[in-house]
């Protein structure tokens, strides 16, 4: 592991995720907000909140495996939701990527995203090697 | 320092010129406040989304250049936007000019709000100023602009190493959310938190690099939260964006700040 999870006695996370990483070694990877293309560019899951969220989390692991690494480099995820209904099945879906846990770990609900048939999308930040 | 763009013939992200990801050995990195249209007199540009566009990746430049960087530098984009229609129809064309071939990874958010309600776009920037370290570590904070408000446009980050901070809520050890319907208890309790986490990494508030504060009440923000952000900072102040949206992850949170800070 190219990082450290940060524990503090004295605030603790609401949920499965560390309050924050640091990264002591490799490279630093930016990932662009990652949303529910397909690799021809098609949004697959059009109004399916489950389907995105399983395409969006195969991306970024797509994304960090040609990166050399994998989705346990990750230091911190934003995952942006347009409705907040959606929450309780992105985090079902998200448990599926990180049986473990999360790396740190941010939830907003936005206006919107680039696309209207996009209903979520997630970035973060690796330290991989 | 050796950057590597991944995923780079990706068809996606290629013609809009954005990367899927790219990574770098990080060795000296400037972090961008978020940047908009604004003019040196505090107002904003005239024209709407394109003239706001223009003025916002000018202002970055300026920060950018001040850095000893450049714009096909930048690593990650973010846009915040608060008209999407307005972007695509003017303001894409005018950001795709200050890139030219280079692509970061890049989000893009529709917000409900800016810090000024005539505010259409909000631009910051993450640059690999693609040297090694010089010297020791150290933040460098800076201004290109005499903006009397609380934040530095750029602050650089020298060796050491990144820590990412999840985004922080008002809530207690024990899981349950403090400061119910308070905005400015929660606002105490967050940077209370961030602290912690802070201390917890060996940093200090100085520590902090980049900083995001997303609330569901700019104006309520403005003058609740303001006092005990200053508070915590004492003038040592990071880059740092605010932005409005419609919510968190519980209905009970009213605001949630993310850091980046750095260490030797």
């Amino acid at each position: 592991m190219a990082h450290t999870a940060i524990v503090s006695e004295q605030a603790k996370p609401v949920a499965n995720y560390q309050m924050a990483t640091r990264q002591d070694s490799g490279r630093l990877v930016y990932i662009s907000g990652q949303v529910a293309w397909d690799a021809a560019g098609n949004t697959v899951g059009r109004g399916d909140i489950r389907a995105q969220a399983r395409q969006v989390f195969q991306n970024l692991r797509q994304v960090l495996q040609e990166a050399g690494g994998d989705l346990s480099d990750l230091l911190k995820m934003t995952t942006y939701v347009t409705r907040i209904d959606d929450y309780p099945t992105v985090v079902e879906v998200r448990q599926e990527f990180f049986p473990d846990g999360l790396p740190a770990s941010t939830l907003i609900v936005v206006a919107s995203l680039f696309h209207a048939d996009w209903l979520l999308e997630v970035e973060g930040m690796a330290a991989i090697g | 320092m050796e950057r590597r763009d991944i995923r780079a013939d990706s068809p996606t992200e290629k013609e809009r010129g954005f990367m899927p990801a790219v990574s770098i050995n990080p060795g000296r990195l400037l972090f961008t406040a978020g940047m908009t249209g604004r003019q040196s007199d505090g107002s904003m540009v005239e024209g709407g989304m394109g003239p706001q566009t223009q003025r916002t990746f000018e202002r970055l430049r300026a920060i950018v250049e001040r850095a000893g960087g450049s714009f096909e530098q930048s690593i990650k984009q973010m846009l915040y936007v608060t008209d999407l229609e307005a972007y695509y129809a003017q303001g894409r064309a005018a950001r795709t000019g200050f890139f030219q071939q280079s692509r970061p990874a890049s989000t893009g958010l529709v917000v409900r709000r800016l810090a000024d309600p005539a505010m259409l776009i909000e631009v910051e920037l993450v640059v690999d100023l693609q040297e090694p370290p010089q010297g020791g570590f150290k933040l460098e904070k800076f201004d290109v602009e005499a903006h009397g408000l609380d934040f530095f446009q750029g602050v650089m980050v020298n060796g050491g190493r990144l820590i990412y901070l999840a985004g922080q809520v008002a809530n207690n050890p024990d899981g349950s959310v403090a400061g119910v319907g308070d905005l400015s208890a929660q606002a105490q309790k967050v940077y209370d938190n961030i602290g912690y986490v802070l201390q917890a990494a060996g940093a200090t508030a100085a520590s902090a690099v980049k900083e995001t504060t997303w609330t569901l009440d700019l104006e309520a923000w403005r003058e609740h939260g303001t006092p005990v952000r200053r508070a915590f900072y004492q003038g040592d102040f990071p880059a740092s964006t605010l932005v409005e949206i419609p919510g968190l992850a519980r209905p009970e949170f009213l605001v949630e700040i993310e850091v980046i800070a750095a260490v030797a």
